[in-house]
This record gives C-alpha cells, sequence and structure tokens, in this order.
C-alpha cells in the first residue's frame, strides 16, 4: 500500500508519537509534584492531580499520541514499529535528567545503553523495508 | 507477590499485547474497508476495551507494588508483540528483528530495576 507524504508520513507520525509520550509523562510528573501537597480524601486516587493545568495539558498530549500511533499502524509492521516506540524509554530518563534534575545511577545508564542498541539493531531491517516499498 | 497478583500481571500483559495486534488489525482493516465497516468499528472497540482491562488491572497493581517492581513486565511486551505480530498477523520476523527487540527488552527490564 502507498504511503502517504508530508505531515502524514508514518514514520513522521511514529516520531511525533514518541515526543508525545515523552512530553506527557514529563508534565503529569510535573502535575504530580504540583500537587503532591493538596491533602484530599481522595487523594489516593491521583484524582487530585487534576488541579494542575500541567495535567490536563499531559491529557491532550496522550490523545494526541494515540492518534498519530494508530496513524502508524495503519502503515508500518508492529513487530517494527512497537520496538521503536520504546526508545521512550531512553528519551523519558534522559529528559527527567536533563529537564527534572533527577539522578540516573549506573545501572540505568546500562539499560538505556542496552535500550539504544538494539533500537540500533532494529533499525536496520526497517532501512531495508524502506527500500522495498 | 501472590498468586492472584502474578495472574493479574500475565493478565494485564496480554491485554496490552493483545490491545496493540487488535488495533493493528482494525486499522490494516480500515485501509481495505474504510472506517464505516462494521469490521472496523467491532475491532477497533475490541482494541479500545483490551488497552483500557490492562490500564485499569496495571493502575490496581501499582496501588499495591513498587513502579519498579511492575515495570519490568512491561518490557516483557516488547519481545511478546514481536513474535505475536509475526505468528498472528503474519508479519515478516528477521533474525535481526528479533535480536534488536530482545535488546530493548533487556534494556527496559534493567532501567526499570535499576
Amino acid at each position: 500500500m502507498q504511503q502517504p507524504t508530508g505531515w502524514r508520513n508514518p514514520w513522521l507520525q511514529l516520531a511525533l508519537s514518541v515526543v508525545f509520550v515523552t512530553t506527557y509523562e514529563l508534565l503529569l510528573k510535573r502535575g504530580a509534584l504540583e500537587t503532591a501537597h493538596l491533602a484530599d480524601r481522595w487523594a489516593w486516587t491521583g484524582i487530585s492531580g487534576l488541579a494542575s493545568p500541567y495535567v490536563w495539558m499531559a491529557i491532550l498530549v496522550t490523545v494526541l499520541s494515540f492518534i498519530t500511533w494508530l496513524q502508524v499502524l495503519r502503515y508500518i509492521p508492529l513487530s517494527i514499529a512497537f520496538p521503536i516506540s520504546q526508545v521512550v524509554h531512553v528519551l523519558v530518563p534522559l529528559c527527567s535528567w536533563l529537564f527534572l534534575g533527577e539522578v540516573i545511577i549506573s545501572l540505568r545508564w546500562c539499560g538505556i545503553a542496552l535500550v539504544s542498541l538494539g533500537l540500533a539493531v532494529v533499525a536496520r531491517p526497517v532501512a531495508q523495508l524502506e527500500e522495498k516499498l | 507477590m501472590t498468586l492472584v497478583s502474578f495472574a493479574i500481571v500475565l493478565v494485564a500483559l496480554l491485554g496490552e499485547v493483545g490491545g496493540q495486534l487488535v488495533l493493528k488489525k482494525a486499522m490494516e482493516i480500515s485501509n481495505a474497508a474504510g472506517f464505516r465497516s462494521r469490521r472496523f468499528v467491532l475491532s477497533f472497540a475490541a482494541g479500545i476495551l483490551l488497552m483500557t482491562v490492562k490500564f485499569f488491572l496495571n493502575l490496581g497493581l501499582l496501588q499495591r507494588y513498587d513502579l519498579s517492581f511492575i515495570y519490568p513486565f512491561q518490557g516483557l511486551s516488547v519481545i511478546i508483540i514481536t513474535f505475536a505480530a509475526a505468528i498472528i498477523l503474519r508479519e515478516k520476523l528477521t533474525l535481526q528483528l528479533t535480536a534488536g527487540a530482545g535488546l530493548i527488552s533487556a534494556g527496559i527490564v534493567l532501567v526499570s530495576i535499576s
């Protein structure tokens, strides 16, 4: 099936989906931090998080990530798209380190390196697949 | 971890794998038959339902266990989805793709337990 070009290009949509998921996690963490002090009977459900605009932005972003993911599924085999989407496990810790000042211990750096290596290995068959299309 | 909790972890994992497979199938149907076809609507709804089940089971597990204990199981979904896509959706699986998915799975487990 012919892949769409421009904004609807599934590889661009995959990249957007990954960026949206990463943004979602960071926004949610900020929102959770902002509302952690709120004492409420229902705080244990996480519902008090809705008091933060960051949480609402996160919800919007997660809807966008789902829409882009559906566009990815229309054209890219799941056995390729799903492993690549796991790049979030590299991006989220890196962004938590860069933007939230979280500490990453050496074992976690090893895990990040392992995921990156796996992504590099998956990327080669992708290049071959693209040649055929 | 009790036997019941372990069963919930397994069902949540199956929900994630099943949800992704069914949504993929739904989007393939939409390519061929459009968004108004009965088959698309049914499979899309089933995909959303499976994802929802997984979401709430996961939330329940998170209330009882640490994130670092529950999250590594999610790493397993990568390798399971890759194989399931090959077997059920008949996607072409190369040795390289399998090795890559295995490395990613192992990496996620390592990131989560550290």
